[in-house]
């Protein structure tokens, strides 16, 4: 269906190439998953099979790149629009219309398709996404996992035989990511659409993969494979099977369910094992029980009109805690952070952070209080440069010359300081705004969403620069539907339901029985209570990776 | 938080990547490329739309017959001009206006007819021209071409101002997107400067212009500053003048203001966020197989 036959490609004006004579076959009816690191390559090798690699971003291309028979040297994008489609990372930015039917419609009248063609076609949309119930909706009413699924149906309503998704998930919730994988396997296993799909959250979709594509970057060789073989020795991999490499298990388990059962002898292993006190105290923060709280909630309520946002919610932090905030979009946890961060004050109950309601304080003197990272952490940057927006967060807060520079500098060295924000990669983009937070030392840091859009190097980083602000007595709060972060980095973890606090505890006990909030270690070992692939190496007398 | 330098938006942070190793952006980009016919066809365009503005101070003697014309021969250009506007457009658009150049068009198109609405011209308040000169400057002159007919012609959609005046304020607005394309390549505040400049003088010609071709229809044939087919040049010239300064140099000295102090203020920004779309949208880059 896809054969790329010795495909090389340099950007106009690059040095290196970005792929190097790429052979690739891939079968119709194939889901196959492309991995790689940031900035390896995958965005090109991806549309490349549309032809957008080179028709719409120029450069050099060497070979050829076949799909349904037709060469893009030949066929520019639009001739190929029906016949490859293509889903990016936001669907936001695709939409055209305004309602849902009418975004369906759309492909089919750029092609020309026959109207009464296009009404039958417009329900097979509906039906095979299922999205009949949402067809009048405006566009902007739904919810991410949603929109995704209506951008796939108005790329298959021109009914294409190859779907070419472009990191479809990374910037979803779980349950948004699992609505809109389960779409594209019915798509697959019901149609025998080729799909063709990058992603950053391998734990998500390496189940469903058929083939893996390995793109190591800098213009090496590609590694194609089963998606057992290619995770034996990937180099990014999801907790699962980093476990599974840890214990040695071959093949490599690809889901939960065939983990569980090679897992038997190493829950034996475990089973004595002591447990590390609480996650968090293995990288080297310290909860003490009798430590003032630095910030309390007490039966704190927020009413958005007739919407309870917050109900007689009450929680208290204190210095060096990392507490995770999970629930279900809706239950409250960012009217939560916008209490703390002082953005609102509760309609009854009392909230204070070092000891006064953040909203009596002044901007000036709040910053060095409490800082929030916003979900959209580029809603904080407007400059044009990363060391424009530095000097420019410097002047504004009254902080010396340098000091969001020096700051930005800790949390990730190397930053392009040329680069325009928009421009940075979703990791670049946190390290700058947490910068920006970080600099006038604020003692309570809230985070929403942080890991949305990372891959697995951007993660790590976030986890080690939390456990720092930890370590230095900071009190750090992060409102996160990410089980994986939570359980790497949490010491406590709240969970709100419908405004309320439903559960308040250590991560271990909070997260290791629950079947939403558990991460896939806990889910395997269970009913060991282990969290982290490093919690185990440690158990078995290895070493942490990150010591 | 990688270290390694590309963006999830990897291709065209790529491109910026390779932008960045070539050195600091470029001033100018060409976003729609003249190639030698369209450069001649926009060469011999603009002059017959030069003559359809200067016919009343170029056409000389035979007051008699001219007399006799005075009432038509404006039509005749009014008939004419779209037509030309019609074909030099088909010609750009031939082969070199990609996907990537029309989007850009039909946005910042929108945005100036959009800021046509708010703009009566109550006291040269005119902000449509503000958006073209930057737009010009960034994109090309072949863009700020299309760019000026297109805009003007969306807002007159708009406004309503649809009219036998249409097609001269179109290509009014297309000389003037031309020119901010053919400025040197300053950088910095000698650009803004220059810009500014360009976009009062640019305002003062572009009223004239105007006038001049409405002032055969408006001036009558009776005051003492109407075209008067017999009269000669300079003495046309003489009341040309004249009509100008009574009629509507005022108001057009406030728009040229307001225009340059526009690009003073929002230049900056603008060209700043305009340079940005033009590198990701790498209209340079060639693409070449091999």
């Amino acid at each position: 269906m896809i054969r790329f036959s010795d495909v090389s490609f340099t950007y106009d004006g690059a040095d290196h190439p970005t792929l190097s004579h790429v052979d690739l076959s891939i079968d119709e009816g194939e889901l196959c998953l492309v991995v790689g690191q940031t900035g390896s390559g995958k965005t090109t090798l991806l549309r490349a099979i549309n032809g957008l690699v080179p028709h719409f971003t120029g450069g050099h291309l060497g070979g050829e790149v076949r799909v349904g028979g037709r060469s893009t040297r030949d066929f520019p994008p639009r001739e190929l629009a029906d016949l490859v489609g293509v889903v990016g990372q936001n669907p936001a930015t695709s939409f055209v219309t305004d309602t849902v039917e009418d975004e369906l419609a759309y492909t089919m009248e750029n092609l020309g398709i026959a109207p009464d063609a296009m009404r039958r076609r417009v329900e097979d949309t509906l039906d095979l996404l299922g999205l009949h119930e949402l067809r009048n909706r405006p566009l902007t009413a739904l919810s991410g996992g949603q929109q995704q699924r209506v951008a796939i149906g108005a790329v298959l309503s021109a009914s294409p035989r190859v779907l070419v998704l472009d990191e479809p998930t990374s910037a979803l919730d779980p349950a948004a990511a699992e609505e809109v994988l389960a779409s594209l396997t019915r798509l697959v296993h019901d149609v025998g659409m080729t799909v063709v799909l990058a992603e950053h959250r391998l734990e998500r979709v390496i189940p469903f993969a058929d083939r893996v594509v390995l793109v190591p970057g800098d213009g090496a060789p590609l590694v194609v494979g089963s998606t057992a073989d290619i995770m034996a020795t990937s180099p990014v991999a999801p907790p699962l099977v980093e476990l599974a490499r840890l214990a040695g298990w071959s093949p490599v388990p690809l889901s939960v369910r065939d983990a569980r059962r090679l897992a038997g002898p190493l829950r034996q292993r475990l089973a004595g094992a002591p447990l590390p006190g609480t996650s968090a105290a293995v990288g080297g923060a310290v909860v003490g029980a009798d430590a003032t709280p630095v910030v309390r909630v007490a039966r704190a309520s927020v009413h958005y009109g007739p919407v309870v946002a917050l109900d007689h919610a009450s929680v208290e932090l204190g210095a060096g805690e990392v507490v995770a905030l999970m629930g279900r979009n809706g239950s409250g946890k960012s009217t939560l952070l916008a209490q703390l961060a002082g953005l609102r004050s509760p309609s009854e109950g009392r909230v204070t952070v070092a000891g006064k309601p953040p909203t009596d304080l002044p901007a000036r003197k709040l910053i060095t209080v409490v800082g929030l990272v916003p979900q959209d952490a580029g809603a904080l940057l407007y400059g044009e440069t990363v060391a424009d927006e530095c000097s420019t967060a410097d002047r504004e807060t009254g902080l010396d010359p340098g000091t969001t520079a020096s700051m930005l500098d800790e949390v990730l060295p190397g930053m392009p300081q040329n680069r325009h924000p928009r421009d940075l990669s979703e990791g670049q983009r946190l390290a700058l705004a947490l910068a920006i937070v970080l600099a006038p030392g604020p003692s309570v840091v809230l985070l929403d969403e942080p890991t949305r859009g990372l891959d697995y190097p951007s993660k790590e980083r976030l986890v080690m620069v939390l456990r720092k602000l930890a370590a230095d007595g900071d009190c750090v709060l992060v409102a996160t539907h990410d089980v994986e972060l939570a359980a790497q980095v949490a010491t406590r973890v709240v969970v709100l339901a419908e405004g309320e606090v439903v559960a308040d505890g250590p991560a271990r006990d909070v997260v290791c029985h629950s079947p939403v909030f558990a991460p896939q270690v806990a889910k395997v070992l269970a009913p060991e209570p282990w969290l982290t692939v490093d919690e185990v190496r440690v158990a078995l007398g290895g070493r942490r990776r990150d010591q | 938080m990688t270290s390694d330098a590309v963006t999830s938006d990897a291709v065209a942070s790529d491109a910026v990547a390779s932008d960045a190793a070539t050195g600091r952006a470029r001033a100018r980009s060409t976003a729609i490329r003249l190639r030698p016919r369209a450069s001649v066809l926009l060469g011999v365009t603009s002059l017959i739309g030069m003559a359809a503005f200067c016919w009343p101070l170029v056409i000389q003697g035979h007051a008699g017959a001219n007399q006799a014309h005075s009432a038509d021969a404006p039509w005749l250009f009014v008939a004419v001009l779209p037509l030309l506007l019609a074909v030099i457009l088909g010609e750009m658009a031939e082969g070199t206006l990609d996907a990537k150049a029309i989007a850009l068009l039909g946005i910042l198109a929108a945005c100036g007819a959009a800021l046509r609405i708010p703009s009566p011209g109550v006291a040269g308040f005119e902000p449509v021209f503000f958006l073209l000169i930057p737009s010009g400057r960034v994109f090309g002159r072949g863009f700020g071409f299309v760019l000026g007919a297109v805009t003007i012609a969306a807002s007159a959609l708009i406004t309503g101002g649809i009219g036998p005046w249409l097609p001269f304020q179109m290509f009014g607005a297309a000389w003037m997107g031309f020119g901010a394309g053919c400025l040197p390549p300053l950088r910095g505040r000698a650009e803004l400067a220059m810009l500014a400049g360009y976009a009062a003088v640019s305002a003062i010609l572009y009223g004239t212009l105007l006038n001049l071709w409405f002032w055969p229809f408006g001036a009558g044939t009776t005051t003492s500053f109407s075209y008067s087919p017999g009269a000669g040049a300079l003495a046309n010239l003489h009341s040309f003048v004249f009509f100008d300064l009574t009629t509507s140099l005022g108001f057009d000295i406030s728009r040229a203001v307001t225009n340059a102090v526009l690009v003073l203020l929002l230049g900056r920004p603008v060209m700043a966020a305009l340079r940005r779309a033009s590198r990701r949208a790498a209209f340079d880059a060639p693409v070449v197989y091999h």
